[in-house]
């Protein structure tokens, strides 16, 4: 190598470390330490004092964690149910409330009553005035908020991240095969492109909201580096499966946008879900234990992928249906039903990432630690099961955390995983430089290890914080979600995506047991890395800060009341007949 | 949504086990890292170095660039086993086991480069190369054979060959001078793809029923426990009941002393003597002499042997001490009590590298029984393996076996030393389903030290 590639290669090495935590810095500055306000979309009058309604979805009552809470004695904790629609019409539910819900001196039904401005509530001995907003005021309030990027840059970031690429390029370039280097370099090329063109996609549409795609990028170039090392050859397939991921995140955002037609298709996705599992079930061929590729005219896929962004959309559910026993049984069920099919497939694996769903869903929706406990017996007994009746279940638990004793089978790629990532130090051997990729499944079920080989445990660390901050923005874009819908589908998505993360990384270094999950975004596969960028339409829809993202339309567009599209859905219930319950 | 976004923090409750996890990981990297870097990632740490036998012969050597071997394929194999590769396929192997040395290993940049880093070993890989030799020309079906494939290129068609152990030590030092294991694999030829079970060293890494070899454990036993042993007799007409239980014999030997009863390795006999000593004796002796445990060879761990240590009935007891039942030897244990036997009773632990430190030693035997041990090999040779007539030449004490696997086939050992100030070698001889102890482990053993000893003196 000659003195200049020495330069380079050195530069390179630490300027990928160096990038990385300035991207994750300034994420987590704009994502998780940046105050933002609420929006606000009505008012409820009580007395003298104003209560701003921040949420599409209000629960009324007298307990503390009611969004709108009223504390006087005729109040039960949870009263009743404040929703609005996409295009503005306003309802007021009944919760099953002791002293019921009126509006204008006529009674509330669980299926609800229209509201208007100016209409009088009365809970039982409390009366309220409730206040729509103007399109002008609502502008006005908006302007108020916090801007997303007025103080963290979303450009510089972005910026960052392709000085990021380009140094792992010049690493690989460095370490690869002639033949390899252009198809490596055409391939940070596009992808450097596609994120500029989709930032400047996200300026067009007024948003500056940009960190989730960024990590997700970020992420993404991790990917990239990792094919380049283990099959340059398929650069461009890696590419290909980016952009289509990309566009598949930003049809998934627009589609979220409208939450009517949202949770209208949660039954049709459901069922589409459940066929997926049962064609994968019925026709695919069991590879390495676990028969979830799917083959298709020579293309081969995995269908469980898809189905984790199906789930997610099956389980998340808005407010006001969340009081109704029968949504959340037939929720119990479809988890059942495609716990049992990765059952049958043997992939046990994904089935923990949609256990853990499950559980996380379900707290959501119900609250009940008792449930969760219960959930966990009943699957921890379903897993001993499992580990007897599966021999390569249970060969995978008894070899878990003696992998160093058995070195050339049952802890072959473990013991491997973790000299090669341990062999790498903070800054790893460079990319592309690395021995690990020669080992069956390197590139996806010990990912995390080829990373830290290559570019260091400081990047395997950023890596992981990466998913951690977009979990924990998550959370946070939960409390301000517009709908529950948003708020669950957030929680669910990211909870799929720590589950997987660390049974990739910890079943690779030996702290689990080791499962062959994908790391979400570097792995290499093309059905794990669309639904992953799937899984981001998901963030983007709960983020309801001023103009940040595409997936929520902006509030001072919204003009909408008494709009000219009449179907609202919270009137076409055609949940009547089993509201008895 | 105050309370759907309070239930949120569940997804908190899976970060932090993410956390939690992450800092286990960096706790045992800070640990462990080193072991688990050297293991085998010396190809990326760019060191420079290289492995030699005693003599100064190359058998590894390795740059930043290139990871390469003895450039002779007959040297690659016959050594493989020593060497082991730089892929760690057989971990058991020097450049996996002291990737230590060859590099370096800190936290902060993980491997790191070593210049010229070599390491000497005490193998004498000529000896290696005889071993490897003999045990390749010993087939089990003719010769290797020429054919045409369908593209018409010549094709070997390999005779199927024994898999085997074979281990030469010198007792006077511990100077491991030969080790070969059967299968082996050449590590530069990526194309064949090995045998079944070729990277397992059967030198260490595998026990093995030691049949007529171990009645070497039931005689030192015997002589230290049993005053009149030289006053016994031993009646055999081929089968002998214990129990109820018959013992069968490989001979019909009639009356014999406790001398002819090892020289003529009689089941009869042998049996007779581990029932009198009883099973917590045997069980002492099987455990001082080592069997049982995992040893170390220059820090690489070796299998370890069974016995049945739980109580058993006296036929059980009566074909456990003749190397039945449910007996296991690793072939490095039973060298270590060989050799023990030619060192007047004192083990001098086996050392792969010549690092100029002394090796340990320790009395495994009381002097006396050693000195009879020898007398007694040595009658062994003389009395019924054709003593000079086999062994022209060589001074040898020695002990065969031929184990019954129990799926109709013969496990073939020959153990023992050759009694020679000018050459201290013991040796231990194992070929799987290899059929008579003398007939195939003897005679190869005889031809490899003739040859050894052959190119010793010019």
């Amino acid at each position: 190598m000659t003195l200049f590639f020495q330069y380079a290669m050195t530069i390179a090495r630490y300027g990928v470390v160096l990038l990385s935590a300035a991207i994750i810095i300034r994420s987590i500055r704009s994502m998780l330490s940046e105050r933002y306000e609420p929006e606000t979309w009505a008012y409820i009058k009580r007395g003298g004092t104003l209560i701003p309604v921040t949420h599409w979805e209000n629960i009324i009552g007298r307990s503390p964690f009611s969004d709108i809470r009223i504390d006087h004695r005729s109040m039960s904790r949870v009263h009743a149910v404040l929703t609005r629609s996409d295009n503005g019409v306003w309802r007021i539910y009944d919760i099953f409330s002791r002293g019921g819900v009126w509006v204008n001196d006529s009674k509330v039904g669980i299926n609800g009553t229209s509201l208007r401005s100016r209409d009088v509530l009365s809970f039982g001995g409390s009366t309220v005035l409730f206040y729509d907003i103007s399109t002008e005021q609502k502008k006005e309030l908006e302007e108020r908020r916090t801007k997303v990027g007025a103080r963290v840059s979303p450009a510089v970031t972005l910026l960052e991240l392709t000085l990021f690429e380009i140094c792992l390029l010049i690493e690989q370039i460095i370490y690869a095969d002639d033949e390899y280097t252009a198809l490596i370099a055409v391939a940070f090329a596009g992808l450097i492109a596609l994120q500029w063109m989709c930032y400047y996609l996200m300026c067009f549409m007024g948003r500056s909201g940009f960190e989730v795609e960024t990590l997700a990028f970020y992420l993404s170039s991790l990917g990239l580096s990792v094919a380049a090392s283990s099959v340059p050859e398929d650069m461009l397939q890696q590419l290909i499966f980016t952009i289509v991921g990309v566009a598949m995140f930003l049809f998934g955002g627009l589609w979220l946008r409208k939450l009517k037609r949202t949770y209208a298709m949660r039954i049709p996705v459901g069922i589409l879900a459940l066929l997926l599992l049962a064609v994968n079930v019925i026709f695919s061929d069991a590879v390495l234990g676990a028969k979830n590729w799917l083959s298709i005219g020579g293309f081969s896929f995995q269908p469980s992928e898809f189905v984790k962004v199906l789930y997610v959309y099956v389980g998340a559910s808005t407010l006001d249906r969340l009081y109704r026993r029968q949504n959340l049984y037939s929720f119990i069920f479809f988890s059942a039903c495609c716990v049992v099919a990765l059952a049958l497939i043997g992939d046990f694996g994904t089935a923990l990432i949609f256990f853990a769903s499950f559980l996380v869903i379900s707290f959501m929706r119900s609250g009940s630690i008792a449930t969760v406990m219960l959930a966990v017996t009943g699957a921890g007994l379903a897993g001993v099961l499992a580990i007897s009746v599966k021999p390569h279940i249970a060969s995978r638990f008894a070899i878990w955390g003696h992998v160093w004793e058995d070195i050339y089978d049952k802890g072959y790629q473990q013991t491997r995983a973790m000299s090669a990532a341990a062999s790498g130090g903070l800054f790893g051997k460079g990319a592309g430089n690395g021995w690990l990729h020669t080992i069956f499944a390197a590139n996806t079920d010990m990912v995390f290890a080829e990373v830290c080989e290559e570019l260091g445990l400081m990047i395997g660390l950023c890596m992981v914080l990466a998913v951690l901050t977009l979990a924990f923005f998550a959370v946070r874009s939960a409390r301000s979600g517009r709908s529950a819908f948003y708020s669950i589908a957030a929680c669910a998505a990211m909870s799929m995506m720590l589950v997987q993360m660390g049974l990739n990384v910890f079943g690779s270094l030996d702290i689990l047991p080791f499962t062959g999950v994908t790391f979400p975004f570097v792995s290499r596969g093309g059905s794990s890395l669309l639904s992953c960028w799937m899984m981001m339409g998901y963030i983007k829809a709960a983020d309801t800060r001023r103009g940040s993202s595409f997936a929520v339309r902006d509030i001072r567009r919204i003009d909408d009341l008494y709009g000219d599209d009449d179907d609202d859905y919270y009137d076409d219930d055609e949940d009547n007949g089993e509201e008895k319950h | 949504m105050k309370r759907i976004s309070n239930r949120a923090v569940s997804v908190l409750f899976l970060a932090f086990l993410v956390i939690c996890g992450m800092i286990v990981y960096v706790i045992r990297y800070v640990d462990d890292g080193a072991k688990w870097a050297m293991y085998f990632s010396r190809i990326n740490s760019g060191s420079t170095g290289e492995l030699t036998d005693r003599n100064g012969i190359r058998l590894a050597f390795f740059s930043g660039s290139e990871n390469s071997f003895s450039e002779d394929d007959f040297t690659r194999r016959a050594n493989y086993h020593v060497t082991g590769d730089y892929w760690g396929r057989t971990g058991t192997g020097v450049l996996s086991r002291f990737s230590g040395e060859l590099q370096g290993f800190d936290p902060i940049s993980g491997t790191t480069q070593v210049e010229n880093s070599r390491l000497k070993l005490n193998i004498d890989s000529r000896l290696n190369n005889i071993i490897y030799k003999q045990l390749f020309q010993l087939t089990k079906n003719g010769e290797d054979r020429y054919s045409l494939d369908e593209n018409g290129n010549d094709v070997i068609i390999r005779a199927e060959r024994y898999n085997a152990a074979v281990l030469v030590c010198n007792y006077r030092t511990g100077e491991l001078l030969g080790m070969v294991s059967m299968p082996t694999v050449d590590p530069l030829d990526a194309d064949t793809v090995p045998q079944e079970g070729a990277y397992i060293n059967r030198c260490l890494s595998a026990a093995f029923v030691p049949g007529s070899v171990f009645k070497l454990v039931t005689a030192i036993a015997a002589i230290e426990n049993l005053p009149d042993l030289d006053s016994r007799s031993y009646y055999c007409e081929k089968t002998y009941d214990i129990a109820g239980v018959p013992i069968v014999c490989s001979g019909v030997h009639y009356t014999q002393n406790f001398a002819q009863a090892l020289a003529n390795s009689c089941n009869v006999a042998f049996s007779q003597i581990a029932v009198s000593l009883g099973q917590d004796t045997m069980v002492k002796y099987v455990k001082e002499l080592g069997l049982l445990d995992r040893h170390e060879l220059d820090g690489i761990p070796t299998a370890k042997g069974s016995y049945p240590t739980e109580f058993v009935g006296d036929p059980e007891l009566g074909w456990s001490g003749i190397g039945q039942s449910t007996d296991l030897v690793c072939p490095y244990s039973l060298l270590r009590i060989v050799s023990a036997i030619a060192n007047d009773g004192v083990i001098v632990e086996p050392k792969l590298i010549m690092d100029g430190k002394k090796a340990e030693s320790s009395r495994l035997l009381e002097r006396t029984t050693a000195e009879k041990m020898k007398e007694l090999m040595a009658f062994n040779v003389s009395y019924h393996y054709g003593g000079d007539a086999t062994f022209p030449g060589l001074n040898i004490c020695a002990k065969t076996g031929t184990a019954e696997t129990g799926y109709g086939t013969t496990h073939s050992w020959f153990a023992g030393f050759l009694n020679d100030d000018a050459h201290p070698y013991a040796f231990v001889t194992f070929v799987e389903d290899g059929g008579d102890g003398l007939g195939t482990a003897g005679v190869l053993t005889n031809r490899i030290l003739q040859y050894y000893l052959k190119e010793l003196s010019e």
